[in-house]
């Protein structure tokens, strides 16, 4: 099981449609796939039709006093299973603090689903703390959707500073530009010349899409309504490059 | 484990009497329901040509759905449910793949033979999905017709129509409300026996194929009938493997194709006076023609796997070396195999095949009849293997440890002319008391076979030295020259032994009762 975290500090950057889109793309290849919707807000379980809501609470299951199999709805996607928000995960940081050891909770809770999934994509909510801090430990690869200005490419260099200053493997991160506006001067520039402190961004770039905008309209993946509309050809790239990351032999 | 967990698909099987359009027509005045695309998929089950995976309850099946395909292997009927292999194909033969657990249960079941495609169902799947107040899938339903083609000429029938129902994770008691609609129907539920019934269908008998002479033969019918029965039935086993021996990868079809060739001449030759000698040296010359074709292809496949399994007695350099001599076995062979293949496709060779098929089917008795055309097949059988029987004895008897290689030869054709009479009519004889004489006469075979299996591994090895440059590797094949002529020596020193028990008196009075006593009092 590959576990592959969709994570900025920043909010508006595309995580939630990259763990919608990645993962759907995923359970196309016939693996099975969970996406772990972290972000109290839910809009991953809004994209997939699933109420953001845990049956007997999201803290329980946080806590590890349930097991997250209790709590998993299947999509309208064979193989692609959704562990619903809940808004209790707004208090998240807490709940994983009490637990014994915080930085390893996540693994911990992953762990049962290990025989069952060949993918957990987590789609973390905006921010910085304990509960981060189990996703970067728990995750295989972090994916970082980085708008190209200025400001994002800041928040960028806060996180690969926190990683060296924490002592997490670097090599786990994989940033890439999101919401690309080729008609503004600063997006060009950047993604042509990409700075030299984002080793490992891929070359697949998410460009700014009416289609993708759509999705909550839709309630659907691209794949499910815009197959082949070009945000979703840019995601089938991006899917393919993170693939042959996973599997460098493959 | 959590409860959803334990909520598995069902499957049934839905009456061949009834049409699903009705069935949906109702279901969908009690759910919302969405109809996806009608899709075509195919499940296509792999053997080897005589269904040897079959045969042991073992299952490689491909699942070809769109662009997708996925391939499934159950080792054994005692086995686990059948398992999804990382494979992107199905392996030709055991030894394509690399060594691994699937590689070598596969091995232990089809040996060397080969896989090939052997039942293909085309399944029509009508999925459609139940959905909640927000539009969200809860249950899943698929109604699939299973269909079955015997062959490109003739019309598929449904093998069978099935429904199965999916759940959702999370939505139980959605489930539970679309089994509810279905129970009063009593459906049953479906088991995995689509090859079955495909092979139900086609009339396939998977135990069926066998090179051993199964033939009933009447003991009183005339001799030539009875020839031609034989006859046809070694030409059947011929046709059988021709397509097989084309394809050149599996060497069992060859095997059996060639000893089919060997049996048929030793059947026109022995079984004399029977049929016109025209049509005797005819075709014993167009099948010794054939025959010669393959004895080199045989020859080096046997010493191919004979070298391999000596590997173990020679040092790791001199296995190095002998790479050259490898390369130049599988050269050899490769040419050989070709020419063979060469002949088999050709229209000579399909209008001489036509041709004796013709004449064997072909009821009309000969006339004027020979000596022996209307004899009673009994009375024949018992002449002539009596006859080759006092000649394997005279032969045998004149064996010492000084006589030459060629008379040990003479006595293995003997021999095998022997076999082959006895295989032919067998069914004349008290079968324990044959197979018995059989199994005796085996055991001689067996050291002559390998005493002449060395021989010609020799010959082919001077032949190689003779055009080899290579002198590490003329070294080498010095080394397996020098291990052969030793376990030529050691072979030749068994003869003897497996001679004298051959020979026995007790083995002598049971050919006496068999082959002159036992049909004594018939006539």
């Amino acid at each position: 099981m590959k576990v592959i975290a969709i994570y900025n500090i920043k909010g508006g950057v595309g995580k939630t449609a990259t763990a919608v889109n990645l993962s759907y793309l995923a359970s196309l290849d016939g693996a099975s796939t969970l996406v772990w919707d972290l972000d109290p807000q839910g809009a991953a379980s809004y994209y997939f039709r699933i109420r953001a809501r845990v049956k007997g609470g999201g803290q329980k299951l946080v806590e590890g006093k349930r097991g997250l199999e209790d709590a998993i709805k299947g999509t309208d996607y064979e193989s692609l299973d959704l562990l619903p928000a809940d808004f209790s995960y707004r208090d998240m940081d807490f709940f994983v603090e009490l637990t014994k050891k915080p930085g390893h909770h996540l693994s911990k809770l992953l762990k049962p689903l290990s025989e069952e999934y060949d993918y957990v994509f987590l789609d973390c909510p905006p921010s910085i703390s304990s509960a981060s801090e189990s996703v970067f430990d728990a995750a295989d690869v972090l994916l970082v959707p980085t708008i190209p200005t200025t400001l994002s490419l800041r928040t960028y260099k806060q996180i690969k500073k926190f990683f060296k200053q924490e002592h997490y493997d670097s090599m786990k991160i994989l940033p890439f530009f999101a919401m690309v506006d080729m008609r503004k001067q600063m997006h060009r520039l950047i993604v042509e010349y990409p700075p030299s402190f984002m080793p490992g961004l891929l070359d697949s770039y998410i460009p700014y899409a009416s289609e993708v905008e759509r999705m909550g309209v839709k309630r659907a993946p691209l794949g499910d309504f815009a197959a082949h509309s070009r945000a979703a050809n840019c995601y089938k790239s991006m899917w393919e490059e993170i693939k042959s990351q996973l599997y460098p032999t493959v | 484990m959590g409860l959803l967990m334990a909520i598995k698909q069902l499957d049934f099987v839905f009456p061949a009497d009834h049409g699903f359009s009705e069935l949906l027509a109702s279901f969908q005045n009690n759910f919302y329901v969405k109809l996806q695309a009608e899709t075509v998929n195919y499940r296509v089950f792999y053997d080897t040509f005589d269904w040897r995976l079959y045969n042991n309850g073992s299952v490689l099946e491909v699942h070809e759905e769109g662009q997708s395909r996925r391939i499934y292997w159950r080792a054994d009927k005692d086995g686990d449910l059948k398992i999804q292999l990382g494979l992107r194909q199905v392996p030709q033969l055991a030894t394509d793949l690399a060594d691994s657990e699937f590689c070598r249960q596969l091995q232990s079941v089809i040996s060397v033979r080969e896989l090939i495609p052997r039942i293909k169902i085309k399944i029509k799947h009508l999925p459609l999905v139940v959905l909640d107040k927000n539009k969200k899938v809860v249950v899943r339903i698929n109604f699939d017709e299973y269909w079955y083609f015997p062959s490109k000429t003739r019309a598929g029938v449904v093998l069978d129509k099935r429904i199965t129902i999916k759940p959702v994770k999370g939505y139980v008691n959605e489930f539970n409300q679309v089994v509810g609609f279905f129970n009063p129907m009593q459906l049953s539920e479906a088991q995995d026996n689509i090859m079955k019934l495909a092979l139900a269908e086609s009339g396939i008998i998977t135990t069926e194929y066998t090179t051993k002479l199964n033939l009933l033969l009447d003991a009183e019918m005339p001799a030539e009938q009875a020839l031609k029965e034989i006859l046809l039935w070694l030409l059947d086993i011929m046709r059988q493997n021709t397509a097989g021996s084309i394809r050149g990868r599996d060497t069992e079809f060859m095997h059996d194709y060639r000893v089919s060739i060997r049996k048929t001449r030793s059947a026109l030759t022995q079984i004399n006076k029977v049929l016109p000698q025209g049509i005797i040296s005819k075709y014993n010359k167009f099948f010794s023609g054939l025959g010669k074709l393959t004895n080199p292809v045989r020859d080096l496949d046997v010493f191919q796997i004979k070298l391999a399994s000596y590997q173990h007695d020679f040092s790791i350099a001199a296995q190095k070396h002998l790479q050259p001599l490898r390369d130049y076995l599988a050269q050899s062979r490769a040419e050989a195999q070709n020419k063979f293949i060469h002949t088999l496709k050709s229209p000579e060779y399909r209008k001489n095949i036509k041709e004796w098929r013709d004449y064997l089917e072909n009821t009309e008795p000969t006339r004027p009849p020979l000596e022996n055309t209307n004899k009673e097949i009994y009375k024949l059988a018992d002449e002539l293997v009596w006859n080759i029987y006092q000649l394997a004895l005279e032969e045998g008897s004149a064996i010492t440890d000084d006589s030459e290689a060629e008379a040990l030869h003479e006595l293995r054709k003997t021999c095998k002319k022997l076999r082959y009479l006895m295989e032919f009519f067998q069914s004349l004889y008290a079968e324990n008391k044959i197979r018995e004489l059989i199994q005796a006469l085996k055991g001689l075979q067996d050291n002559l076979g390998e005493y002449n299996d060395l021989h010609v591994h020799r010959d082919i090895l001077k032949t190689f030295s003779k055009q080899c440059a290579d002198a590490e590797a003329n070294r080498a094949c010095k080394k397996v020259i020098k291990f052969l002529e030793h376990r030529q020596v050691k072979t030749r020193r068994r003869f003897a032994e497996r001679y004298a028990s051959f020979s026995s008196l007790g083995i002598q009075k049971e050919f006496r009762d068999l082959f002159v006593e036992s049909h004594k009092g018939r006539a």
